[in-house]
């Protein structure tokens, strides 16, 4: 494995070798009207036909040889620039692009340059930017980023009000959620209704379905990186709604102008305080709402090094009196260093803490109650660094560590004034990974990107469970347990994973790209509910649970037409993951010390379609995208048929296979002052388990499925059209008074379509009178069944 | 639990619900015991039926001609049930059935295939009292009320398990989510809660929250003076413990949001098996034999007052 990798850096040395006497033309780019680094922007030398293109931070660095060169510099939306600069040293040119006002009429569905599409060597990355995630029409007229990322190909939920998102064919569990670096393990608000994430402090948001570079790691479907705003540095804003759910407010200004800033935004939930005239439940202390407050900072020290400090922290509260409830919430900060060794060597490292809990608080009195909760706490430290070697070689390398406390249940019963402590034990984990990746361009066609990501994982310290074997889908025996100390290893993994992506361009309109990578997942989600919640659990792989392992092909066609006004891509992928994580029937998944003894594993594998076709310009853009997908799993011990005896699973559709799933996206601007957008979704029916027959049991109707097939059925298709219509320079927006701001009218669901979310079977809710007959039904539920109008007011001074 | 859905309800009241009639796979109409004995000097009685379409919602038929034993494995004994019009019983003269640490087999042929189930009988912790508390109105139960509880310490050694049934006035608590289990004095093992009095969750299963018919969203109070409760410990074995814990899961369903929080549908566990090896004959139900304690009390007003003042 060493000598793999020092293969590569080998190989590489040459390709150093080879540029000598070559200068260095780096800086950074940002927008002139706020001093956001503007992240991907384009460099472009004439001279050379090619160029790069500005990192996460707003960095590039184009190596030349001594001579005059004309350098463009652009990025969508933006005025370019260009520039004639005379290279005979490394030369550090930092330039501002100022917003093209021709362009501001017109809504830029896209944030990349224009053939970005084409050109890059990324595939499988779904991006959007913030301006266009304004303007989709929102659920309650709330902007959210998870819903938006649900409207490009191969991205999905279970239904309304489930948490997280699928993507291609994955569970929520296996996405890698990073705001600013750190991971935010519940990205939902009011179970799925809302993400977490306040739209007012997010820049940037690009999801990796496949082709995941190196640097990335630790889950198997996807990787979606939330970058936030840094702050306006040249002057105070402010920035605010009043919607349907949420009221927002955001200020963001220099604490040193164009040296240093800030910006500090919160939001909170209302529907509590607007009911509190109506109704006396909120009385006795009773609670229902959520926040989030979003903080970041950045002081530039000097030319080479620069930080950022940033932090969340969020919560989601449901209190029925003073003393009982459910709450949820995350909190991360995360500090990161960008420095330069040199005009090449770009360096950031990041510290980084994340903390997700919830608990449950029961009893009225501190002589009987019960109190629960559950946490998982994450410390980071991430060194990356970029080696701009030449314009044909982008090194990145670095090294990732982390360190895991899951605390399962912190759990204290009174009972008459008798206190029972049932906590479970602390489990740590740490978790390391190195990597090196590079970006070559071998020909004017031809682009590679590959590396290797070494990663291991230590579970470490305090009680070793050893189970026996067990028929599949029954609990495993214990065996034995002995004590390990606190920080001893218990059981160790170690993986390599090759990660490859290629971009071949048939000619200047169109490519064809590739890639191939393989990921490991060592902690897990583990979730017995239809829809994933904030009550599912972490679990780190051990000595009984292994990780994860996942691999993904795949071939795409991507098509520019008409000037770049239109973009088409057709994506093919086939996934092919194993010892997937499932659960034996009826585990006990809180609270639960032997828990790894109800836990299964098994294959998974995923396959499917996307295509894409886009409009980029005019009065009329908007987008189209279509998935034909498959997601299955085979786990010894479920959907075993009539083998009663080894219990060997068949393949099963997972609860997220969804055959088809189309997204229409669409934005119309009217006039100056009225845009009209809308979207519609079709998601044809996702797979649910219908019983055959009825047992009757101590007057208990249990349901029974004859060859306990599992997702044997489907609930009915799903489709929805939203519309908003956003209207400009209401009051603040007219002349003379400075600022702008608008009112979104949007109306979901405007059919008002009772879009199934699960069927289900039950003998109903009515207490049974022991022998007598008792009847037994089918219901369809849907969680949004009408159609739900909402309005927000949105400002900015 | 229940109430808090109801609050997270009030923010999403936009959910609906409708009956439906899918057609499903083909009933496979497997062979059910529903056997649960005890120890008291009573006439014990098993059910032999077989499951039913799922929509059939008749009182399943008695399977004919079974021959139904339950043997002690520690003296040879064996109980003959003999078939009765609904069901197979055995009456005990002097004796009961069941002797606590013994462990008993159930054989029960049908149509020339023994199918066989295991369970030991374990011994019950005395109800060493039952407590009525007085509690002020709140959002759900919109008048002051009072709540019952039992006390009763679990016995010590780890891995005891029960089943606790609560009566209001003389009806079972029968609702799927009023199943009340308890593995030693907590939910589940490794709770750590051996030989401790049963943790306040368990105690307050005593109580039924039926919601109010009259008052949407609105819950009946519990208990009101006059009412009696009787609430009974149950030994059962580890199995039945799991077998009732998937029980509660796979029929407890409320609806509506609390769908989010559904487990998919799977077929609940049972310890019967066949004696024919590999045998290709799916079976349901089970077997467990059960000593019981039992305490009940009723909410005077003498009672009421005392709660009451404890409370002020």
């Amino acid at each position: 494995m060493k000598s793999t990798i020092l293969g590569i850096l080998c190989s590489l040395s040459v390709l150093v070798c080879s540029a000598q006497d070559q200068f260095t033309v780096s800086g950074y780019i940002k927008d002139a009207a706020n001093g956001e680094a503007l992240i991907g922007a384009t460099v472009y030398i004439k001279e050379i036909q090619g160029g790069t293109v500005t990192n996460v931070y707003g960095y590039y660095a184009v190596t030349l040889p001594p001579g005059e060169y004309n350098i463009e510099y652009r990025y969508i939306g933006f005025t370019n620039v260009n520039q004639t600069i005379t290279v005979d040293q490394n030369v550090r040119l930092d330039l501002e692009l100022k917003a093209d006002n021709q362009q501001l009429e017109e809504v830029v569905v896209t944030a990349e340059a224009i053939d970005e599409n084409v050109r890059s060597i990324e595939m499988s990355v779904a991006e959007l930017d913030i301006k266009s995630i304004e303007k989709l029409p929102a659920f309650a007229g709330e902007v959210d980023i998870i819903k938006s990322i649900q409207l490009l190909p191969g991205v999905s939920t279970v239904g309304e009000g489930a948490s997280g998102f699928n993507v291609r064919g994955g569970s929520v569990g296996q996405n890698l959620v990073l705001l600013d670096e750190a991971p935010v393990y519940q990205s939902s608000h009011l179970f799925g209704f809302f993400s977490v994430f306040n739209p007012d402090a997010v820049k940037d948001v690009k999801l990796y379905k496949g082709g995941i570079p190196a640097r990335y790691g630790g889950r198997l479907s996807s990787i979606l990186d939330i970058r936030m705003k840094e702050g306006n540095s040249k002057e105070y804003d402010v920035t605010g709604g009043v919607g349907t759910v949420f009221s927002r407010l955001a200020i963001e200004g220099p604490i040193k102008k164009d040296k240093s800033s800030f910006i500090i935004a919160g939001r909170r939930s209302y529907a509590d305080i607007l009911a509190r005239p109506f109704t006396d439940i909120f009385e006795d202390g009773a609670g229902l709402y959520f926040y989030d407050l979003t903080a970041k900072t950045n002081f530039n020290i000097n030319d080479k090094n620069r930080i950022y400090l940033s932090g969340y922290f969020g919560r989601d509260v449901f209190k029925f009196d003073e003393r009982q409830g459910f709450d949820w919430g995350n909190q991360t900060a995360s500090f990161r260093w960008n420095h330069l060794f040199s005009e090449k060597l770009f360096s950031n490292t990041t510290l980084f803490y994340s903390n997700y809990d919830y608990g449950f608080s029961f009893g009225e009195n501190d002589m009987d109650k019960f109190d629960w909760n559950s946490r998982i706490i994450t410390y980071d430290f991430k060194p990356e660094f970029t080696w701009f070697i030449n314009n044909s070689n982008e090194l990145t390398f670095g090294g990732e560590a982390l360190l895991y406390r899951f605390k399962p249940a912190n759990a204290v019963g009174v009972s008459d004034g008798v206190s029972t402590d049932i906590s479970l034990d602390e489990r740590k984990a740490i978790e390391t990974a190195l990597y090196v990746g590079n970006d070559q361009k071998l020909s004017e066609k031809l682009s590679l990107q590959y590396g290797l990501r070494l990663s291991t994982f230590s579970y470490i310290g305090g009680t070793v469970y050893n189970y026996g074997e067990a028929t599949p889908g029954d609990d495993r025996p214990l065996i034995s347990t002995e004590e390990k100390k606190d920080w001893e290893t218990i059981k160790t993994y170690m993986n390599l994973e090759p990660r490859f992506s290629f971009r071949y361009s048939l000619n200047t309109t169109s490519s064809i790209k590739g890639s191939y990578n393989r990921m490991n997942q060592y902690i897990h989600l583990i979730s017995n509910t239809t829809a994933a919640t904030p009550i599912d659990v972490w679990q780190p792989s051990t000595n009984n649970i292994r990780p994860q392992q996942g691999n993904q092909v795949a071939l795409g066609y991507f098509k520019n037409l008409r000037g770049n006004k239109y973009e088409f891509s057709a994506e093919g992928y086939y996934k092919w993951n194993s010892d997937q994580v499932d659960y034996v029937d009826g585990a006990d998944l809180l609270i639960n010390e032997f828990l790894e003894a109800e836990l299964l594993s098994g294959d998974g594998r995923a396959y499917g379609l996307e295509l894409y076709a886009k409009k980029n310009a005019g009065r009329f853009t908007g987008w189209l995208s279509y998935t034909l997908g498959w997601a299955e799993l085979r786990v010894d011990g479920i959907n075993f048929g009539d083998d009663n005896v080894n219990r060997e699973g068949k393949w099963y559709p997972t609860r997220f296979d969804q055959r088809h799933n189309l997204k229409v996206a669409a934005f119309y601007d009217i006039n100056e002052k009225l845009q009209l957008s809308g979207n519609f979704s079709y998601i044809a029916g996702t797979p649910t388990t219908f019983p055959t027959d009825r047992l009757t049991v101590q007057d208990y109707v249990i349901p029974y499925i004859s060859g306990s097939e599992r997702n044997n059925f489907r609930i009915p298709d799903y489709h929805r059209l939203d519309l908003s219509l956003t209207i400009n320079d209401i009051w603040m927006g007219k002349k003379g008074r400075g600022g702008e701001d608008y009112l979104v009218i949007s109306i979901y669901n405007l059919y008002g379509r009772q879009n199934p979310f699960s069927i289900y079977f039950s003998q109903g809710t009515d207490r049974p009178i022991v022998g007598d007959p008792i009847a037994t039904s089918a219901t369809q539920l849907s969680i949004l069944g009408s159609v739900l109008p909402a309005v927000s007011y949105n400002f900015k001074f | 639990m229940k109430k808090l859905l109801y609050i997270a309800s009030i923010a999403i009241f936009f959910s609906c619900e409708t009956t439906i009639f899918p057609e499903l796979n083909e009933a496979e109409e497997i062979l059910v015991i529903d056997a649960w004995l005890n120890n008291n000097l009573e006439t014990q009685e098993i059910k032999i039926t077989r499951s039913q379409p799922y929509f059939d919602s008749t009182l399943p038929a008695k399977v004919s001609g079974a021959t139904v034993v339950v043997e002690d494995m520690n003296t040879g004994e064996t109980y003959n049930f003999v078939e009765g019009e609904d069901s197979y019983t055995w009456t005990p003269g002097t004796t009961p059935l069941g002797v606590i640490d013994n462990i008993y087999r159930l054989t029960v042929t049908v149509d020339g295939e023994t199918f066989e189930a295991y369970s030991d009988l374990g011994a019950v912790p005395p109800i060493d009292s039952i407590k009525f508390s007085w509690n002020e109105e709140d959002a759900f139960i919109t008048q002051d009320y009072y709540t019952a509880e039992f006390v009763s310490t679990d016995l010590i050694g780890e891995g005891n398990t029960y089943w606790i049934k609560s009566y209001k006035n003389g009806v079972f608590l029968s609702k799927p989510d009023e199943i009340n289990i308890a593995y030693d004095a907590g939910f589940s093992a490794g709770g750590a809660v051996d030989g401790q009095v049963f943790i306040q969750p368990i105690q307050d299963g005593a109580n039924p929250f039926d919601e109010d018919p009259e008052n949407d969203g609105e819950f009946l109070p519990p208990y009101v003076i006059g009412d009696s409760v009787y609430v009974e410990i149950h030994s059962i074995n580890l199995f039945a413990f799991n077998f009732l814990q998937e029980v509660a899961i796979q029929t407890n369903r409320p609806g509506g949001f609390s769908e989010l929080f559904a487990t998919p549908l799977a077929n609940v566990s049972t310890n019967f098996s066949s004696t024919t090896e590999n045998s290709p004959t799916n079976i349901g139900g089970f077997f467990n034999i059960a000593s019981i304690s039992s305490r009940g009390g009723r909410l005077s007003q003498e009672l009421a007052d005392m709660a009451r003042e404890a409370e002020q």
